[in-house]
């Protein structure tokens, strides 16, 4: 297990890397504040008034830093963090401890009276909180949200939720996330945590748009993959034939990684995007970011 | 022209608004914290609904591309509840320092008991001590008295009139307030504040300086374009350009900007407002939503 310690020299390393040293100075008496302390006020002041001195500039990392934090803490990916919630975070982890848990009413005040970009630090903080068992409800009560950049912040570049929400949790969030149009390529630990029931909620879906006369984003078409059968394939084939460009190419991609054997036989009958898989050019994160530009 | 609503309770206001703001040129609101018309009972609810005006509403606004600000505060009114008044000013340290709070407010008198002054005064510590401006609430009953005493009361406090904007004034009340030194906010509310033709009136005979439009919108018969309206009304009546942008921009920016956390590079550096564009990686729309195409008179809602 990480130690707290260790997170936090590596937050304020890389955030000093980005920020101006005026501002790392201003944080670092508010440390020493916060740690000082009697009660909370001092910590939810300087929570919030952290926006005065750091901008949502996104952290500025090399190779070698975005390695260190997946190494402090696997699936960590501080590239997309802002250096105004780096800053949070290394406030909010003055305020926790590894030993016992008493803080844990401290972040839920936080919580309740963050604001929009104070919601996204905290959450987007979820990896690296001690007894993160603790905080699964927490993260259910988050992708609650309908504030994208909140719902973002714990679903997307967060390996949180694939290590420790319950498979209705779990299926909440994709199911969310679909219907929020958010890039499911960016969702850490999505192809290990595809379930049947989240396929059969799919299947239901993807019927329910089709009725509407409407479509399906096409990222969709992975979480069913390891679960086709005959009514996915029959899926699959009416993509195969009738959709769009891209629909087609998820679809290929989706017949591609599956074992059941009709997958095999659409692929020799549709063979379009074969090829493109074979040379490496089409893979989730491309159809993702090509059904984002098409937007 | 782009123009500033410096006061709007846009949490009770409908889609349709803000689209109809927008189209009118409105770029950035200022939602004063105040009651609801329902008085709230816990403070739990106090909670609530400050933490919808730094969270929900100010992302709500943006989807329709206005930059939303907020003031915090205890309203006069429910100030008269002591017990729950006093938990509420146990609340506010939590909120007063959050981005996008640009001022103190609305503060000030109701029916000018002894239980709003003591709120009154408590907040107006507060404000100097965060070094916010403070929005004052002028009564509806007793305007003239009521305004006087918010600015006695405020200067007995040792703040600077230029950090104070002294809101829903009229006729009666102007001249004193802005030869005391502080910003004069006009409300624009029909039947119980002012009109825009008297509006018009008041620019004409006291300049554009330190004079504010609103339209205070909320939950009650008001109109939402009250400020772009009044301005085009000015210039029917032939007020000169830089007169209009002035009360119906510039000072709002001038006055709240004092705050730290408002200013104009919010909304000029702000992609622009396409509903198909992304925000920062973000569609601005809800999940599965389409961009609005127009308004038509057919009976076809879009699927």
């Amino acid at each position: 297990m990480m130690l707290l310690a260790t997170i936090r020299q590596f937050l304020i390393k890389v955030l000093s890397q980005s920020a101006p040293r005026e501002s790392m100075n201003w944080l670092d008496e508010q440390v020493v504040k916060v740690t000082g302390a009697k009660g909370n006020m001092k910590l939810f002041l300087a929570f919030s008034q952290a926006s005065r001195y750091f901008s949502k500039e996104t952290l500025a990392l090399d190779e070698s830093d975005q390695a260190t934090a997946r190494e402090i803490r696997s699936g960590f990916q501080p590239s997309f963090w802002t250096t105004l919630q780096t800053a949070r975070t290394i406030l909010v982890l003055e305020a926790v401890s590894e030993k016992n848990d008493d803080w844990i009413p401290t972040l839920d005040k936080l919580f309740e009276s963050a604001d929009m970009h104070e919601l996204e630090a905290l959450y987007a903080a979820l990896p690296l909180y001690p007894f993160p068992e603790k905080l699964k409800k927490r993260a259910s009560e988050g992708l609650r949200t309908n504030i994208t950049s909140v719902f973002d912040a714990i679903a997307l570049n967060n390996p949180y939720p694939a290590e420790f929400l319950d498979e209705p949790a779990w299926n909440q969030l994709v199911l969310k996330a679909i219907f929020m149009q958010r890039p499911l390529y960016r969702i850490t630990g999505a192809d290990a945590r595809a379930n049947v029931n989240l396929a059969k909620t799919l299947v239901d879906y993807v019927h329910e748009r089709w009725s509407a006369g409407r479509n399906v984003m096409p990222e969709l078409w992975r979480f069913l993959s390891p679960f086709a059968d005959m009514e996915i394939l029959g899926m699959f084939e009416k993509v195969l034939k009738e959709g769009s460009k891209l629909e087609k190419e998820a679809v290929t991609l989706a017949c591609f990684h599956s074992e059941h054997a009709g997958c095999k036989e659409l692929l020799d009958r549709y063979p379009d995007y074969l090829a493109a898989i074979r040379e490496g050019s089409l893979y989730w994160a491309a159809v993702g970011e090509s059904y984002d530009l098409e937007r | 022209m782009m123009y500033i609503d410096p006061h709007i309770h846009v949490t009770s206001r409908t889609t349709d608004d803000y689209e109809a703001m927008q189209k009118a040129g409105i770029v950035a609101v200022i939602e004063p914290a105040f009651w609801l018309g329902q008085p709230r009972t816990k403070v739990g609810s106090f909670q609530d609904y400050f933490s919808s005006l730094v969270g929900w509403e100010r992302f709500r606004a943006k989807q329709f591309g206005i930059v939303h600000y907020c003031t915090i505060g205890l309203n006069s009114k429910e100030a008269n509840n002591e017990a729950l008044a006093e938990e509420v000013m146990e609340l506010l340290p939590l909120y007063v320092g959050k981005e996008g709070v640009v001022a103190i407010g609305e503060i000030g008198y109701d029916d000018q008991t002894a239980a709003e002054d003591r709120f009154y005064r408590l907040q107006l510590e507060l404000a100097k001590d965060v070094d916010l401006p403070v929005m004052i609430h002028t009564p509806h009953r007793d305007k003239k008295k009521g305004t006087v005493r918010s600015m006695d009361v405020s200067e007995e406090h040792g703040l600077d009139p230029k950090m104070v904007i002294v809101d829903h004034n009229n006729e009666e009340t102007v001249r004193e307030v802005l030869d005391r030194g502080y910003w004069a906010a006009f409300t624009i509310y029909p039947h119980t504040k002012m009109g825009s033709e008297r509006m018009v009136d008041i620019v004409k005979q006291y300049g554009p300086e330190r004079i504010i439009v609103d339209s205070a919108a909320d939950w009650g018969i008001s109109d939402p374009l009250a400020v772009p309206k009044t301005a085009a009304l000015m210039k029917e009546r032939g007020i000169p350009e830089e007169h209009i942008q002035l009360t119906c921009y510039g000072n709002a920016l001038k006055a709240y900007g004092q705050s730290g956390q408002m200013e104009e590079k919010d909304w000029l550096e702000k992609e622009p407002i396409d509903q198909t564009k992304k925000h920062g990686g973000n569609t601005v729309l809800r999940g599965g939503q389409k961009p609005r195409v127009d308004n038509d008179s057919s009976n076809i809602i879009e699927n």
